[in-house]
């Protein structure tokens, strides 16, 4: 027999080694972006509206700081101005009278200490005389001096009390401006101040706006009056243009803020508003990277929150997709290797979830199917000497039923007359073809009766009846099998012998006590049958002409009542003492049970004369003690 | 008198600056320092106070290397060929050194003048400087006539007036000029008594012991500034009311001053110092002009001259009244 190919090792590695098409997609990746997006774009999302309506806010914030600290510069410098008209109303309290010029200067004078801007000032009397004139620098004139009835700062303030000169710049550097205050009564004269404007400096300078915001202030040709940096001022008409640009484009936006670019050539958010008492603009300007500091500040922050997100997803997703696929990938191996008969590899996955459960079903799954692939090795195994149907009977009720064991047996030999001839003159094709078309109708028959086939042996054949499985009447049984076999196979003789094959088929049967059993080794198991019952059979098969089936006396026995036997006298058989008394089954029965065969055309009584004893069973060696 | 007295101090020159190294890889700006005036120097003081304020550490941060010529300014050209050598990151100069660094192109130059830099052709205009030079200019040629008008105001009897000039010094024929026309204007005869340089000064006090003057007319100047406590008591001895520019003549002795104040323009300096330091270019930085002016009085000189009633009409209008 053989091997039923239990070394899987041997068998697997055909298996594995064919390719396996990944898919295009796997599901780690899918998982793994589904989950890291489901996480990152509401992140994102959050950070986006929250930059947006941060920018906003701050937007609006800064409008406001702005403007507020527009309007505080312009509020500083027009109480600056106002503070030194008000100094200067002090001189123009008394009416003028002849001679007093004296007293008049002296408040002049003090005017001065009292008021750092002031760098000299004019008094005029009420028919526009110059009476005193009083300087920081230059000598003082005391008396009646040049008529300045027409001069504009007389005519301005008389008009409106108090006049505000433009400003004008000495040397191209200084800004200077007259303020011209009346007194009350047109007898108290007019004092015309100039003014040293490089002290609002100390005005400006001391605007903050965060950390290096400011303000500054320009005249309508966009000419700086003050700044921080006193020399932006001091250097004349050059880059006031680009403080004419800057304070027209901010002006442009009636006190709102807007984003420009600043003096310094840095983006700056700018808002002005006017001082209205002497028309000039105040800027308040504060760099757009400090304003927007904290809008920055958020979307740093909420660019790292989203990175830390991205992260922490990222690794969540990876994690969660590894812990999906992962036992997939696994059952998939383990698939694949049940797939590949490799049964006992089993699966572990503690995920504690519905995989697990998978897994364990698979556990489940795989240990049936060894279970079952052993059941069917089993019976293929079986099936090499029983016939299926007692195969799967053995292999259902209990395998002790090939123990060895002593038993009531029948057993048939069977043998091709004249075959050692054949065999000699043929091509071994044409005798294998010949063998295997007997191997086959001999096996059909076989299995058709449930008999236990022990074995083919070259052009012989032993079966065995009631061992085994016991079965009612076997001896009956074994004769029918007999007449069937000798019915298939005479069916073959006829067509051989058209082909000039000049072969023929005896058959022996035989009952009576044997010792049945297996015996072989590893996977080389046979099932056969020991005792004097066989070597009889075997000399009954010998003795057998062809077509011929000879049967000894115990089987006769059996047989008599319902299958036409004929008695063929006494006879000596080898290895017995006694002539034995032989039957043989008759040619009627013969074709009696053949009446199948005939009618399809097969001719079955064609059982040629031949030289019955010229053969001799050629294997039976093998089932002989 | 050829007694020459440079006195070169590269301060902390040798030591400083390797430990300076040591401490930290920043920047230690070398400041040329030339003065006609001489040690002890409020001007220098005032300017290191300047820097102090702006942060700056002295021999960590900023190494002075000073040189002084009192009141000879043109022993300072040999400072020149120094200060060309290189390594230098500005000059400062006081008063009328300025003058001897008028070659210098490559090291911006801070100065404080009195006189005026666009005449002396330094700056292009005080706006815009246009080249390595910038600082302050006190523009005190009104000035001078003002202090001849206050003497006035204060002694209307005041005929004769002692003015003690130093020709060696820019604009001072402008300054005499003016001093000339006030002193005529309100009725007074000036006495001129000028002196070429330290050299000639104790000569100059002797001419002016012998003139018979009211009161005494000090033009403001690195030579009269290095002698300023011998004129206070130069003029208390010879009972003469004076009248000095700046008022550490008055911190002196001296009986009045009418000027800018030095010190806070040389406070002030410093901020222009620290700009250039930090990269701006001088040509970039308006000349500045002081705003304030200051009346100072010495009391304790009025009342040596026995001057307290005609002193106290003016002192309303004082700035500094020292007691």
């Amino acid at each position: 027999m053989r091997s039923a190919g239990l070394d899987p090792s041997v068998r697997y590695t055909g298996l594995i080694t064919l390719p396996v098409r990944r898919p295009r997609r796997s599901l780690f990746l899918r998982y793994f972006f589904t989950l890291f997006i489901a996480v990152v774009v509401p992140l994102i999302l959050g950070a986006v509206s929250e930059a947006w309506f941060g920018y906003r806010e701050q937007r609006l914030h800064v409008n406001e700081l702005l403007q507020a600290e527009a309007r505080s510069a312009a509020d500083r410098i027009q109480t600056f101005i106002d503070g030194i008209s008000d100094q200067i109303g002090w001189v123009v309290q008394f009416p003028w009278t002849e001679g007093d010029d004296d007293p008049h200067k002296i408040d002049a004078e003090r005017l001065l200490q009292q008021v750092p801007a002031i760098v000299s000032i004019t008094l005029v009397d009420q028919t526009g005389t110059e009476r005193a004139f009083v300087s920081r620098l230059g000598l003082n004139r005391i008396g009646r001096g040049a008529n300045m009835a027409e001069d504009r700062a007389v005519l301005g303030a008389r008009a409106s009390k108090v006049w505000y000169g433009p400003v004008l710049y000495r040397r191209d550097s200084e800004p200077y401006m007259v303020i011209a205050v009346a007194g009350n009564r047109a007898a108290d004269g007019v004092a015309i101040a100039d003014i040293n404007l490089k002290l609002i400096w100390d005005v400006i300078a001391a605007i903050k706006i965060g950390n290096t915001g400011r303000a500054f202030v320009s005249d309508d040709s966009g000419r700086l009056i003050a700044h921080p940096d006193i020399s932006l001022v001091l250097r004349g008409g050059a880059g006031s243009s680009i403080f004419n640009r800057l304070t027209s484009t901010v002006a442009a936006a009636n006190g709102s803020a807007v984003v420009t670019t600043g003096d310094e050539g840095k983006a700056v958010v700018a808002a002005s508003v006017r001082a209205a008492n002497v028309g000039w603009t105040v800027i308040a300007q504060q760099p757009v990277s400090e304003a927007f500091a904290s809008i920055r500040a958020g979307l740093w922050r909420a660019l790292s929150l989203v990175l830390v997100g991205a992260l922490f997803a990222a690794a969540l997703a990876y994690w969660l997709a590894h812990r999906m696929s992962g036992p997939i990938r696994q059952l998939e191996d383990g698939v694949q290797r049940i797939g590949a008969g490799q049964f006992d590899h089993r699966i572990t996955i503690s995920s504690g979830d519905e995989l697990e459960q998978l897994a364990k079903r698979f556990n489940e799954m795989a240990e049936e199917l060894t279970a079952s692939k052993e059941k069917s090795e089993r019976i293929s195994r079986l099936k090499r000497f029983l016939a299926p149907q007692v195969a799967e009977l053995v292999e259902q009720s209990d395998e002790r039923l090939l123990e060895g064991r002593r038993r009531e047996v029948v057993a048939i030999f069977g043998d091709l007359r004249d075959f050692t001839a054949f065999s000699a003159r043929a091509e071994p094709d044409v005798i294998m073809a010949v063998l295997s078309e007997y191997y086959e109708a001999v096996g059909a028959v076989v299995s058709r009766h449930e008999a236990t086939l022990t074995g083919f042996g070259g052009d012989g054949v032993m079966v065995l009846v009631n061992a085994p499985v016991a079965r009612r009447n076997p001896a009956a049984r074994a004769v029918r099998l007999a007449i069937d076999m000798q019915a298939a196979v005479q069916s073959l003789v006829f067509g051989w012998r058209a082909k000039g094959h000049a072969i023929g088929f005896g058959v022996g049967i035989a009952m009576g006590p044997a010792i049945v059993g297996t015996v072989g080794y590893e996977g080389r198991i046979d099932y056969t049958a020991i005792g004097s019952v066989v070597n009889l059979a075997s000399r009954l098969c010998g003795s057998a002409k062809d077509g011929e089936i000879l049967i000894d006396p115990a089987v006769a026995e059996g047989v008599k009542d319902s299958i036409a036997i004929e008695s063929l006298g006494v006879r000596l058989i080898k290895g017995y003492d006694h002539p034995l008394p032989i039957f043989v089954v008759a040619r009627s029965d013969l074709r009696q049970s053949h009446s199948q065969e005939r009618k399809s055309g097969r001719p079955v009584d064609a059982v040629a004369d031949e030289a019955r004893a010229s053969s001799q069973p050629q294997d039976s060696d093998g089932v002989l003690p | 008198m050829r007694r020459r007295d440079f006195i070169t101090l590269a301060l902390g020159a040798v030591t400083w600056p390797r430990v300076a190294c040591a401490q930290q890889p920043t920047k230690v700006y070398r400041i040329f320092w030339v003065s006609s005036e001489s040690q002890p120097d409020p001007f220098l003081d005032g300017f290191r106070e300047g820097l102090r304020e702006r942060g700056y550490a002295e021999g960590k941060d900023v190494v002075f290397e000073l040189y002084y010529s009192a009141g000879d300014p043109d022993e300072l050209r040999q400072v020149i060929s120094a200060l060309k050598r290189g390594n230098i990151d500005l000059a400062v100069s006081s008063g009328p050194a300025t003058r001897v660094l008028m070659d210098v192109t490559e090291v911006p130059v801070l100065f404080a003048l009195s006189g005026d830099p666009v005449e002396l052709g330094i700056v292009k205009s005080l706006g815009q400087p246009g080249g390595n030079f910038t600082g302050t200019s006190f523009l005190s040629l009104e000035l001078a006539g003002k202090r001849v008008e206050l003497l006035k105001d204060i002694f209307p009897k005041l005929r004769t007036l002692a003015v003690l000039s130093n020709t060696d010094h820019p604009g001072e024929p402008s300054e005499w000029q003016t001093t000339q026309q006030t002193t005529h204007a309100l009725g007074m005869d000036p006495v001129y008594v000028s002196f070429f340089g330290a050299r000639e000064f104790d000569k100059a006090l002797e001419a002016a012991s012998k003139v018979r003057a009211d009161a005494m007319l000090v033009f403001p100047d690195a030579v009269t500034m290095a002698r300023r406590t011998k004129l206070a008591e130069f003029a208390i001895s010879g009972r003469l009311p004076s009248m000095f520019g700046w008022s550490e003549y008055c911190d002196a002795g001296g009986l009045m001053s009418y000027g800018a104040n030095q010190r806070a323009t040389y406070v002030r300096l410093a901020t222009y110092a620290d700009r250039i330091l930090h990269g701006e270019k001088p040509a970039n930085l308006p000349v500045e002009r002081p705003t304030k002016f200051e009346l100072a009085v010495n009391l304790r000189t009025a009342r040596a001259l026995g001057v307290e009633g005609a002193i106290s009409s003016i002192l309303f209008r004082a700035n500094k009244v020292i007691e």
